[in-house]
C-alpha cells in the first residue's frame, strides 16, 4: 500500500508540474458534466475521469449509481486537487475489454486517472468498491481499492467516503468530504442550530427551542456541539450529540456571559468565556472533574478561545489596549503576548496544521485574514460583501465563513488561499457561525 | 440521582459557606457570582458524564468539584447574599426607566447619559420593592461573541453606576444580548447608535 500510494503520488506530482490544462475532446463532451469550478490557486489539477458507477447488485430503481458518483466527483472537484469529468455512462459489470476502452478513451482526451466505483443495493445497506487506475501507464494500472459499506438512507455518505479514500491516495491524507458543518439559521432573535453535510446538503435541526441559539463548536470526536443557548432566559453554555439519543448537557450556567466554547484539541477540557467573577475572561472547565480554571486576569473583555492543535497554546481576544485584538497564551495562562494590534480583530481559529491563526478584521466591513503563529504575514482572503467567522476545515486547506454578499447571510467554503469561495448553504434562511467538524467517526 | 442528590448537598453547603463567611472582599458593585439556580440541572437528565455547570459554583481558580467538601471558595466570588438569576420573562419596561447609549466598542458611561442614569436611580430607589433587569445591547458590527462580551461590559458599567448612586447591587441582575436583540434593524449609523444600549426592566421584589 505504501509504494501504490507512492506511485500515486509521484502521478499526481507529474500532473501538477508536468501536464497542462485538460481540454476534454469534443466527442467525450457530449453530455458530460466537466467540474472546472475550482482554481485551486493556480496549481495545476489532477484530472480524473469519473463514470457513473456500476450496479453490480441489485436493482438500480433510483439512479443510485449516476448520483453516488456525480457526489464523489462534486467532492473531489470541491477539494482543488482535481478537475473531473463525470457523467458518462457506467462501464458493464464484469466486461474487462468495455473498461479498457472506456479508459483508453479518456487517457486520449488527457486524463491522468480514473475512478470506476462498483455499488451492491443490498436490501440492508448499500456497498460500494472504490477502484483506482493510473492511465497514464499503458496498461492502465491499478492503483488501489477498497471497499465501503453504510445504510442505505447514507448513499452521499458512501460518495463522500470513495472521494476522501481517492484523496488519500494521492495526498497521504484523508479528504474532508466525510464532514459536517454545524450553523445557524434564522434572524436575530429566533436563531437555531443545524448540522449539514460539509456541501450543505442534508442539513437536520439540532435545536428547536424557540429561543436564540449561537455559535455552535465541535468536540473533536465529532460526536457533539458546545453552544450558547438563550433556553433558560440567560446565555449559558450546553452541549448537545445530534447523532445519539442522548440529552443534552449544560456546561456552564453561571450569573453573566457563559459563551465562546472550544474544546482542546485531546477533547478533555472546554475553553470558554464566563463573566461570573465581574468581568469577560477566558476559563478552562475540565469534563471529567468539573473543575474550573480561570486564564486570564484583565480588566478588559477576554474572550474567544482558540486551542492550539498541539494543546499547549491558546490564542485568544483582548480589548485590553483600547480595541480587540489577537494574544496568545500558554494553556496555563501565562507568558501572554499579543499578536496583532491596531485592529479590530475577533473570532481567531488556530490552523488545525498549526501554523496560522484564521480571525476576522474590521475595516468598515468584515473580512477573514489569516496570520502566522507567530505575528507575521497578516493576509486577506475575502472581499465583496461582509464575511466573518471563518471555520477549518481538516485538513487545514479550507475554510468555511459566513457572507452576506448575495444579500443575505449564507455559509461559504474556499481554500485557504482565498480561491474558490462557493456557497455551500443557499437556503432561503439567513445562515451564519458556520463550524467545520473534525472527520467523522 | 444518587449523583445529583450529593450534589445539591454539596452546593447548599458551599452557599453556607460563603454567607456565613461574608467573605466579600470586593466593592459591593460587584456582582455576585451566584451557583445557576438549580432548575437548569433539570435540563442534563440520565447522563453518566460529568455535568459541571450545573454543579460548579464561584470559586475562580483551580476549584474542584470533587472533593467539595471542606473547599473554600475564593475569596471575591460572591457578594453577601448572592442572588439566583430571576426569570428573565418575569421583568418589564417602564415608562420612568430611559435606555442608555454608548459610543462605538465602548463601554463608559458618556455625561449626558449619567443624567438620565441618575433619574434611573432616583426612580429606583423611590421603588425599592422592585428588581432590576439590565440587558447590554450591541450594534450589528463587530462579531457576535465579542459583542456578547461588550454588552455584557455595557450592562456591568450600567449597573455600577446606579450602585454608585445608592441602588442596592442585590435588586440588580444583568443580561447581555450581544447584537442578537436590535431596537433597530437598518443599516445607518443613526440606527447602530439606538443598538448601542442598556436597557432597563423592573419586576416586584
Amino acid at each position: 500500500m505504501p509504494f501504490k500510494r507512492f506511485a500515486a503520488a509521484m502521478l499526481l506530482l507529474l500532473a501538477l508540474f508536468l501536464v497542462g490544462p485538460w481540454t476534454p475532446a469534443p466527442l467525450l463532451a457530449q453530455g458530460v458534466d466537466v467540474f472546472l469550478n475550482v482554481t485551486g490557486g493556480g496549481t495545476r489539477k489532477l484530472n480524473i475521469a469519473i463514470p457513473d458507477f456500476t450496479v453490480v447488485s441489485g436493482a438500480d430503481v433510483q439512479g443510485a449509481g449516476k448520483v453516488v458518483a456525480s457526489i464523489t466527483g462534486a467532492d473531489l472537484g470541491f477539494s482543488g486537487l482535481f478537475s473531473v469529468v463525470s457523467g458518462t455512462t457506467a462501464i458493464p459489470a464484469n466486461d474487462p475489454g468495455a473498461l479498457q476502452r472506456a479508459w483508453t478513451e479518456f487517457a486520449a482526451t488527457g486524463a491522468h486517472a480514473a475512478l470506476h466505483g462498483l455499488l451492491s443495493l443490498r436490501p440492508d445497506r448499500l456497498e460500494g468498491e472504490m477502484r483506482l487506475y493510473d492511465l497514464t501507464t499503458p496498461e492502465h494500472r491499478l492503483i488501489a481499492t477498497k471497499k465501503f459499506a453504510v445504510p442505505n438512507s447514507q448513499g452521499r455518505r458512501l460518495a463522500h467516503k470513495i472521494a476522501d479514500e481517492v484523496v488519500l491516495q494521492f495526498t497521504g491524507e484523508l479528504g474532508i468530504a466525510d464532514t459536517k458543518i454545524a450553523y445557524v439559521v434564522g434572524p436575530r432573535g429566533a436563531k437555531e442550530i443545524v448540522v449539514a453535510d460539509y456541501d450543505g446538503a442534508s442539513a437536520v435541526p439540532v435545536t428547536r427551542n424557540g429561543s436564540i441559539n449561537l455559535t455552535p463548536v465541535w468536540s473533536p470526536d465529532a460526536r457533539s456541539l458546545a453552544y450558547t443557548s438563550y433556553k433558560q432566559g440567560y446565555p449559558d453554555l450546553y452541549r448537545a450529540f445530534p447523532f445519539e439519543r442522548r440529552p443534552e448537557q449544560t456546561l456552564a450556567a453561571f450569573v453573566g456571559i457563559n459563551t465562546a466554547p472550544a474544546f482542546s484539541p485531546d477533547g478533555k477540557s472546554i475553553a470558554m468565556t464566563l463573566s461570573k467573577d465581574g468581568n469577560p475572561e477566558v476559563y478552562v472547565l475540565s469534563l471529567a472533574t468539573g473543575s474550573m480554571r480561570r486564564l486570564t486576569r484583565h480588566a478588559g473583555i477576554d474572550t474567544e478561545p482558540t486551542w492550539a492543535p498541539t494543546g499547549r497554546q491558546i490564542a485568544f481576544i483582548s480589548d485590553r489596549t483600547g480595541s480587540p485584538n489577537l494574544y496568545v497564551m500558554d494553556a496555563e495562562g501565562t507568558n501572554v503576548r499579543q499578536l496583532t494590534s491596531g485592529g479590530f480583530h475577533t473570532q481567531p481559529r488556530w490552523s488545525p496544521k498549526g501554523d496560522s491563526i484564521a480571525y476576522t478584521a474590521r475595516q468598515g466591513g468584515h473580512n477573514i485574514w489569516l496570520v502566522n503563529v507567530d505575528g507575521s504575514n497578516p493576509r486577506r482572503l475575502t472581499s465583496g460583501g461582509d464575511n466573518q467567522g471563518g471555520t477549518w476545515a481538516p485538513n487545514g486547506r479550507h475554510l468555511a465563513f459566513q457572507s452576506n454578499r448575495s444579500g443575505r447571510w449564507q455559509i461559504f467554503a474556499m481554500l485557504a488561499d482565498g480561491s474558490a469561495q462557493t456557497a455551500i448553504a443557499t437556503g432561503p434562511a439567513e445562515a451564519t457561525s458556520p463550524s467545520w467538524s473534525p472527520r467523522l467517526p | 440521582m444518587v449523583t445529583r442528590g450529593f450534589f445539591l448537598v454539596v452546593t447548599s453547603l458551599l452557599v453556607v459557606a460563603v454567607v456565613g463567611s461574608g467573605c466579600a472582599k470586593r466593592p459591593a458593585t460587584t456582582q455576585a457570582a451566584a451557583p445557576a439556580p438549580t432548575g437548569t440541572a433539570s435540563t442534563t437528565p440520565g447522563s453518566q458524564q460529568a455535568q459541571p455547570g450545573t454543579q460548579a459554583q464561584g470559586p475562580s481558580q483551580g476549584s474542584s468539584m470533587q472533593p467539595p467538601a471542606g473547599t473554600s471558595p475564593t475569596p471575591g466570588t460572591a457578594t453577601a447574599t448572592p442572588p439566583p438569576r430571576p426569570a428573565v420573562k418575569d421583568f418589564a419596561a417602564v415608562p420612568e426607566l430611559q435606555d442608555v447609549y454608548f459610543d462605538f466598542d465602548k463601554y463608559d458611561i458618556r455625561p449626558a447619559d449619567a443624567r438620565t442614569l441618575d433619574a434611573n436611580a432616583a426612580y429606583l430607589k423611590s421603588n425599592p420593592n422592585s428588581l432590576i433587569l439590565i440587558e447590554g445591547h450591541c450594534d450589528e458590527r463587530g462579531t457576535n461573541e465579542y459583542n456578547l462580551a461588550l454588552g455584557e461590559r455595557r450592562a456591568k458599567s450600567t449597573m455600577n453606576y446606579l450602585v454608585s448612586q445608592g441602588v442596592q447591587a442585590n435588586r440588580i441582575t444583568i443580561i447581555s444580548y450581544g447584537e442578537e436583540r436590535p431596537a433597530c434593524t437598518d443599516k445607518s449609523e443613526a440606527c447602530w447608535a439606538k443598538n448601542r444600549r442598556s436597557h432597563f426592566l423592573v419586576k416586584p421584589r
